[in-house]
């Protein structure tokens, strides 16, 4: 059962990776290792628990496993493995889940190296103190290089690798001598259970049964049922209900106390209020100090979300509000476009974050979305001195009345193999972007660059993949807001401006942007029966056209006495296609023009 | 007993106050080859046809059809195919004589027979006026041999001009069947075709646009056929062509001469009745308080073992209230004409409300034409029938 293990005996650890570099197979064979789960509860992989994870193979909720594991010096070591997520869109919540470690496997693919994202966890880690222990993974492959692997691994995040531990989580070589190291090379806690309470909020969501569950790592004092709990962020008080580890199964235990990871429950109903990074202590002996790091994380990117059919805006409305408890960077407020109706504008960490959201309202909630092109905030400097944020081109100002438009710029940190990188820098450069740094390791180059984020929620990452034959990867923080000679792109169809279409371009890129989308949205709609005018204009001045021809005639050649089933389905799928675009005027706009930015020069 | 009103009935909501006039549909499945463009019921053969056991069975599943028709005048008679013109003259003669005896044929019914213009089959186009065929259908496609062996044809030009002189000695109705937008074609050899046909002065002329119809060898392996601009050009100038030469453009691929429209195919058109017997030929009949559909087994040779054993029949429905006016309009909008307006209510028992949403909709966009007694496609509607057709489709 629960036993209490002295601080000497524990061990709190992350483990960082790229995705697919195995970081979950890994974390399934320390489970298994330690008789965490039977046979039977041990479907592969539980610790990406939602069905899309699993199939992306990310990780978006960090979970954690409480692990016993007999060492060779032949006592029992508590190992708290606690899992952070691995996609740049999650950074805070990767750098929450390091601050409650004191060590972190760094897992590299053998074969493939070392990649953006995580060199970018790896200095969050090593900037924390946090004691990095590198493990070649995948070292069964035949294509594995173990040599270069190391050299990569020292030169570009300068630690020593020379005892990295050789591994492969595919069959189980060199588990335990990961687990040794954990034990050997990672610090136990520090802390002391009699100082007034500071636990950290490593993660948090919202359970059906219980409300709102707190995953904490507890860095001074104890925590325990019946005690009156402090948030220090919002000052907000809970009674605490619950307290306990997961194995990974969950497991009520008495207390939690310095050093010791578990879950907390307390009865708080909405997420929001169980920040990520904040410190929970005590009411009636509260700490002098929260701990440090917390921050309130912003939505970065902004779309809006309607439904097809106007009559499931309130389960639109509904499902957004589910996906919310779970979900606390989420944010939707109702918005209205001319052209599709009533729906929402959505905000996100990311573009990875929206199109999970994306997916999990179409999979999850069997909802049929329309989704306009993604947008970053702009701070408005309007000329009577008022700073406005627009979240939506189509809200922005009247031109006359803007001073200043400024775009969020961001530090992108990409890596690429040698052979790649002019093509990466050319792909930089017309994003706008300012090259800051370049640096050659080994096999692969490290290039810095400041880009506007507005450019890169387009369709930066399918163009950074293509050009680099999927080799490059990246990393990136919002760096500041920049003033830029942005201009409204608007889009017309027969002569309506259609809101939804709108977008903020560089004026320097307007004409050609302009140019590009009205031919690939005249690739888009398809002909009807009359022909269908695509402008993009500034203003009211027209600076591209199209013209989606008119349908020359859309008749059966035959109908007599047959079959009339056959041709029956013919007609229901014509109407079946129409009936998922909106209509626009008396135009009929598929969904994916909503969208045909993201595809303007993908050829 | 108290008169009560049937239930079913009046949950369906059909009563028909009279029923349509009946056609009689014959199948005859065989082909010599089968073309790459035809999603017909066809079975090539290189063997004998079972031509005795085949009028056996088709004699077998009137009779079994009979009870469903009972008394009604049949205004027309089609034989189609597959390729009926395989069929001896002797045998068409004794179907003929089968039913005349079990059905009251009209005076003036129309005898209509599909014939390839192979110079066999030309052949026999005497004997087939004399077995009581009073119509011809003739499948000419093109008079140009590089279209025909696009199409797989196995006629050439010369047989098709010969087969047209063959009938037109035995024959004062008759009908030739053009394709147009061909692999490869322009506009003046579609023209040229039509000029040929117009020549003849045939009575009748069906032009239609090669579809490439799925599961058919052109659907799998597209020809190179004009696209959908180029079609459209030889489209209007085939129409154009037609329409200044004395022809009546009557429906979508249609063309008579005055008085020679195909009286069988505008009761398809008209929403009436037909009986089809021969494998898998389908059946619209009406009753006083539902209208059914029914097909019959597709193989010839599955067709000939059920009809014989009574039992024809592999498919039999019932048409819903809610699917009625789609399948009205899919046909009766066809017709420049259009339909009077008592016709809809006579045919499918269903007042005009039930379609006048739609009816509003396609008005407001200009695809029909409407006073109180008719209704009509316009010439936008025409060109645009599958749109206005879709509006009449019901909401699942």
């Amino acid at each position: 059962m629960a036993r209490a293990f002295d601080m000497q005996h524990i061990r709190n650890f992350s483990i960082i990776a790229h995705i697919d570099h195995g970081k979950s197979t890994l974390a399934d064979r320390f489970i298994q290792r330690c008789g965490g789960l039977t046979d039977r509860e041990m479907e592969s992989q539980v610790l990406d628990s939602m069905e899309l994870e699993r199939e992306r193979g990310i990780t978006i909720k960090a979970q954690t496993a409480a692990l016993q594991y007999k060492a060779r010096d032949g006592k029992v070591y508590l190992l708290n493995l606690i899992d952070t997520p691995g996609h740049v869109d999650f950074s805070y919540e990767v750098s929450r889940s390091l601050a409650a470690c004191e060590g972190a496997l760094l897992v590299v693919d053998a074969s493939q190296g070392v990649e953006a994202q995580t060199v970018a966890n790896c200095y969050t880690a090593i900037e924390q103190g946090v004691e990095v222990v590198p493990v070649l993974n995948k070292i069964d492959l035949p294509s594995a290089d173990p040599e270069a692997a190391i050299a990569e691994i020292e030169d570009v995040i300068g630690i020593d690798a020379k005892d990295a531990i050789r591994a492969s989580a595919k069959t189980g070589e060199g588990i335990d001598d990961i687990l040794e190291a954990i034990v050997a090379r990672i610090p136990p806690p520090k802390g002391d259970p009699d100082n007034p309470l500071q636990a950290l909020i490593i993660d948090s969501w919202f359970d059906n049964y219980v409300g709102v569950v707190m995953l904490v790592r507890v860095m001074e004092g104890t925590l325990r049922p019946k005690d009156k709990m402090l948030l220090m962020s919002t000052g907000a008080t809970h009674m605490c209900e619950q307290v306990g580890v997961f194995t990974p199964k969950s497991q009520a235990k008495p207390q939690l106390s310095a050093g010791e990871v578990g879950f907390v429950i307390s009865g708080i109903k909405e997420l929001e209020a169980a920040r990520v990074g904040d410190t929970i202590t005590l009411a009636d002996r509260p700490a002098a100090a929260p701990l440090p790091g917390f921050k309130e994380i912003k939505p970065q990117v902004f779309a809006g979300l309607y439904p097809v059919e106007a009559n499931q805006y309130d389960a639109l409305r509904d499902a957004l509000t589910k996906l919310k408890l779970n979900d606390a960077s989420l944010q939707f407020e109702p918005e209205t476009s001319q052209a599709l109706g009533f729906g929402f504008r959505c905000g996100f960490l990311g573009l990875l974050h929206m199109d999970i959201v994306q997916e999990r309202l179409e999979r999850e909630y069997d909802m049929d979305l329309i989704t306009t092109a993604p947008t970053v905030v702009y701070e408005v400097l309007l000329r009577d001195g008022t700073l406005m944020r627009v979240e939506n081109p189509a809200r922005m100002p009247d031109p006359s009345k803007i001073a200043e438009i400024r775009e969020p710029i961001i530090t992108a940190t990409i890596f690429v193999p040698q052979d790649y990188v002019g093509a990466v820098m050319t792909l930089c450069n017309s994003k706008r972007g300012v090259q800051r740094n370049m640096q050659y390791h080994g096999r692969q180059v490290m290039l810095t660059y400041e880009l506007p984020l507005n450019e890169v929620v387009l369709d930066f990452f399918d163009k950074l993949k293509s050009v680099s034959r999927g080799y490059a990867s990246l990393d990136y923080e919002f760096k500041e807001y920049r003033a830029a000679d942005m201009v409204k792109l608007d889009i017309l169809i027969n002569g309506d401006r259609v809101d939804a279409l709108s977008l903020m371009v560089h004026r320097a890129n307007a004409q050609y942007r302009g140019r590009e989308l009205v031919a690939k949205m005249r690739e888009l709609i398809p002909r009807q029966m009359f022909d269908v005018a695509v402008q993009a204009a500034i203003g009211s001045h027209i600076i591209a056209r199209e013209t989606v021809k008119a349908l020359r005639k859309n008749v059966l050649a035959k109908c007599y006495g047959g079959d009339v089933t056959r041709k029956k389905k013919l007609l229901e799928k014509q109407k079946a296609g129409k009936k998922r675009m909106k209509q626009v005027g008396s135009v009929e706009i598929p969904q994916e023009a909503f969208l045909a930015i993201l595809q303007v020069d993908n050829k | 007993m108290a008169h009560v009103v049937p239930i079913e009935a009046a949950l369906r909501g059909i009563r028909l106050n009279s029923l349509p006039p009946l056609s009689l549909y014959v199948h005859l499945p065989w082909c010599a080859r089968k073309c790459p463009y035809c999603d017909f019921n066809s079975h090539p053969t290189r063997l004998a046809i079972p031509e005795t056991e085949y009028a056996q069975a088709l004699v077998a599943d009137l009779e079994q059809a009979l009870p469903q028709i009972w008394g009604r005048r049949v205004y027309s008679i089609f034989f189609g195919g597959g390729t009926p013109s395989l069929f001896s003259a002797a045998t068409i003669e004794f179907l003929l004589a089968a039913f005349r005896a079990r059905l009251p044929l009209a005076p003036d019914v129309e005898v209509t027979l599909e014939a390839n213009p192979g110079s066999a089959e030309a052949q026999k186009f005497e004997d087939y006026r004399a077995a009581g065929v009073n119509r011809l259908s003739i499948g000419i496609q093109s008079f140009n041999d590089r279209h025909l062996a696009a199409l797989g044809r196995i006629h050439d030009s010369g047989e098709a001009r010969r087969a047209i002189e063959i009938a037109q000695r035995h024959f004062d109705n008759y009908n030739l069947d053009l394709m147009y937008a061909l692999p490869g074609q322009s506009v003046e050899e579609a023209l040229a075709d039509v000029r040929t046909a117009i020549a003849t002065c045939a009575p009748h002329l069906s032009c239609y646009h090669l579809t490439l119809e799925p599961g058919t060898p052109f659907h799998e392996n597209p020809p190179p056929v004009p696209d959908e601009d180029a079609a459209a050009e030889i489209h209007d100038a085939v129409v154009a062509e037609l329409e200044a030469s004395g022809y009546s453009h009557y429906e979508v691929s249609a063309y008579a001469k005055p008085g020679r429209l195909c009286r069988h195919n505008l009761n398809y058109w008209l929403f009436g009745d037909y009986l089809g017997i021969g494998a898998g030929a389908h059946s619209k009949l009406s009753f006083h308080d539902r209208i059914v559909r029914e097909v019959r087994h597709r193989l010839p040779k599955t067709y000939i073992e059920r009809a014989a054993a009574g039992d024809a029949v592999a498919e039999r429905r019932e048409v819903t209230r809610k699917e009625l006016p789609f399948e009205f309009m899919l046909n009766a909008l066809r017709l420049h004409e259009g339909f009077a307006v008592q016709h809809f209510t006579d045919c499918t028992g269903l007042p005009l409300a039930v379609i006048e949403r739609p009816l509003r909709e396609a008005e407001a966009r200009g695809l029909i034409e409407r006073t109180h007694t008719h209704i009509r496609p316009s010439a936008r509607g025409r060109r645009y029938l599958n749109d206005l057709l879709e509006l009449f489709l019901a909401d699942d």
